[in-house]
């Protein structure tokens, strides 16, 4: 099994690296043009980022995956969200708000929550009217990421319906890996939130 | 973005299209000049003649070598200024493992592929830290400790010092088992241990006992850190030199064997290795570690003349006499002119052992100064091996004594042992620790190990 991991981290690292150099090229084409091609790099950065977290959901589910947790800072890990997904939302006619009430750093594993919220923005985009919005805050001892959008909402919260399939698995698992003092973090979909549509809460302890 | 038009790049990377892509993006951020590095050595060389401001270095670095071995390379020879930024560039998320777990650790770390605003984001972010410490880089690098934490403790109280808390206390840790009040350390550590379980801040408490000869405990938080973060090296050589301390030496060469076989290039873990097979005996392995140390460890100024020494020593053990001649007459003339004291009792000691006739003059005339000088155990034991072999028991004894009175006694116990067996005059070793017992008059924990 292990060498099964080895073979598909080896290859999702190597497409990375030749992704890498494709987004790179197409910086340098837009320096010497004076062209935007975000859409472009965006599209490179989503498709690298699937393939991350394809083999995120295969450590998590099939093998006793540990974390890595740094001490993050809460306010820069959402403007590195903000950074990879605003121009992209914006070109779909939605703006997405950030709202950190959060100046301390918080231990979490900082790039696979990034991803997970990357994700829930990316979800709640595509089902927005027109806003998104993405928060950090604390709630007693417990550090609370949310996301909402004012779209219809989820048909039925509990199984997940939109689609959300490995993202929303691994957001859940991972929310489960985050303990402290024997504490778990955890998941929560809902609706109706300040937006009026859906609300992904992930709240870490 | 014209904030890095000045400053100079460096771009480490084994594989060119990785590195063209590297310099794209470093050009993107504004930058001027950058330059390439496709290996260690050759980033060890730029590094060391024109210092770059800002390193983009890839995990992944070929020849069984990494990224973090190459900066922890740079910290130990010096080679990294305090403004210097080194971000280290990865592929996957395996290296976000070893950085949660490790105690040193690169200013930043960014996952590939990443857009030239990202990175702004990211060198910003290290500039305004850096900016956050920097009269307390300068006043750590001053060795004012108090000084030093001065800054700290008024940093962790200011606004501007809450993204940076964590940081604050490990630095603060740091500084106290640096200014030797290893109790202050152990007690900065585990205030951040009250705050999550982070294997560098457990460590970091197995080193503050370790300090204050709290071995039983230090081995106990050690063996938790290892045995829960594998790919933590460093953790691995902590426990070792705890296993040496206690007299575990078994434990330590057996720690130190699995962990330098996943690292094969790594010199100073070998070094280690090698200082554990001597006490444990293994006089093969340690012969062999240091043999490929000596020709090996091709970072210039990295091979000492303590490492051709050690060398030395593990020939004499093995009784490899002519080998350990050639090592140590092979070294220059102004090499052991310059040699401090302790280095000259044991040049002059295994030379007297390697080849009496060569070295028992040289060895006899420090006689006064060996007598009357205190010593590393080491140094005390190549010096009691040579005594005893020239039949002085006076020195030979007056070592043993110090030895088993000293903080290092367990560590050294067995081999001591072994050579006055060796001379048959265990019952005089007895006795030296009946002396030493009887001197002691109140200690927390005994040093001699028992008979």
């Amino acid at each position: 099994m292990h060498r099964l991991l080895d073979v598909l981290a080896s290859g999702v690292h190597d497409a990375k690296n030749q992704l890498f150099a494709a987004e790179s090229m197409v910086a340098a084409v837009e320096a010497a043009h004076g062209v935007d091609l975000g859409e472009a790099r965006y599209a490179i950065e989503a498709a690298a980022g699937r393939l991350s977290r394809t083999l995120t959901a295969y450590r998590l589910l099939r093998h006793g995956a540990a974390l890595a947790v740094v001490p993050a800072v809460v306010g820069d890990l959402l403007a590195e969200v903000r950074l990879a997904q605003d121009k992209h939302l914006a070109r779909n006619g939605i703006d997405l708000e950030v709202n950190c009430t959060v100046a301390d750093e918080w231990p979490l594993d900082r790039d696979l929550i990034g991803d997970v919220l990357n994700n829930a923005v990316q979800n709640a985009g595509r089902h927005a009217r027109r806003r998104v919005r993405l928060g950090a805050d604390i709630a007693g001892a417990e550090l609370v990421f949310t996301v909402e959008d004012d779209g219809p909402g989820f048909a039925d919260p509990a199984t997940t319906s939109r689609g959300g399939g490995a993202g929303l698995l691994i957001a859940e698992r991972l929310a489960a890996l985050h303990t402290r003092h024997g504490r778990p973090g955890r998941l929560t979909l809902g609706n109706g939130g300040d937006l009026g549509g859906a609300r992904f809460e992930l709240r870490l302890p | 973005m014209s904030a890095y038009a000045n400053k100079r790049f460096l771009v480490i990377d084994d594989q060119p299209l990785a590195r063209e892509a590297l310099r794209t993006i470093a050009q993107n951020v504004g930058a001027f000049a950058v330059e390439f590095a496709s290996n260690y050595q050759d980033a060890i060389y730029r590094i060391r003649n024109n210092a770059p401001d800002i390193i983009l270095c890839d995990y992944v670095l070929g020849e069984g070598r990494s990224g973090q071995q190459l900066l922890e390379e740079l910290r130990r020879f010096n080679l990294l200024s305090d403004d210097t930024i080194f971000m280290m560039v990865t592929g996957e998320q395996a290296y976000e493992q070893v950085v949660s777990a490790v105690e040193l650790v690169p200013d930043d770390y960014i996952i590939k592929p990443f857009s030239p605003d990202k990175l702004l984001l990211r060198l910003d972010r290290i500039v305004a830290k850096k900016k956050f410490f920097a009269g307390y880089y300068q006043e750590k690098r001053k060795q004012d400790y108090a000084a030093a934490l001065a800054l700290l403790a008024a940093g962790r109280d200011s606004e501007a010092g809450r993204p940076y808390r964590y940081e604050i206390l490990r630095q603060e840790a740091e500084v106290h088992l640096a200014a030797g009040d290893a109790t202050a350390a152990e007690a900065a550590y585990r205030n951040i241990l009250d705050n999550y379980e982070f294997p560098w801040a457990r460590a970091g408490v197995a080193r503050a006992l370790h300090h204050q000869n709290k071995l039983t405990e230090a081995r106990a938080e050690i063996d938790r850190v290892v045995a829960s973060t594998p790919h933590y090296f460093d953790a691995s050589d902590l426990k070792a030199n705890i296993c040496m301390a206690q007299g575990d030496n078994e434990e330590a060469q057996r720690v130190l064997d699995e962990v330098a076989k996943k690292t094969p290039r790594n010199y100073q873990r070998k070094r280690l290795l090698a200082q554990a097979a001597t006490l444990n005996g293994d006089t093969a392995t340690a012969t062999a570690m240091m043999a490929d140390v000596v020709a090996n460890d091709t970072m210039p100024g990295a091979v000492s003349p303590d490492d051709q020494l050690t060398l030395a020593r593990s020939q004499v053990n093995g009784n490899d006499l002519i080998a350990a001649e050639k090592v140590l007459l092979g070294l220059r003339e102004s090499t052991v002119q310059n040699f401090s004291l302790a280095q000259q009792a044991s040049y002059s000691a295994l030379l007297a052992l390697a080849c009496p006739e060569k070295g028992k003059a040289r060895f006899a005339g420090l006689r006064p100064a060996l007598l009357a000088t205190p010593l590393p155990g080491e140094i005390r034991l190549d010096v009691l091996r040579a005594a005893l072999a020239a039949g002085d028991l006076e020195l030979a004894d007056g070592q043993a004594r110090e030895l088993m009175a000293g903080e290092e006694a367990k560590k050294v116990f067995s081999t001591v042992r072994k050579l006055y067996a060796l001379h048959g005059r265990d019952a005089d070793l007895r006795e030296i620790q009946r002396q030493v017992a009887l001197l002691r008059i109140h200690h927390d924990e005994p040093g001699a190990a028992p008979g």
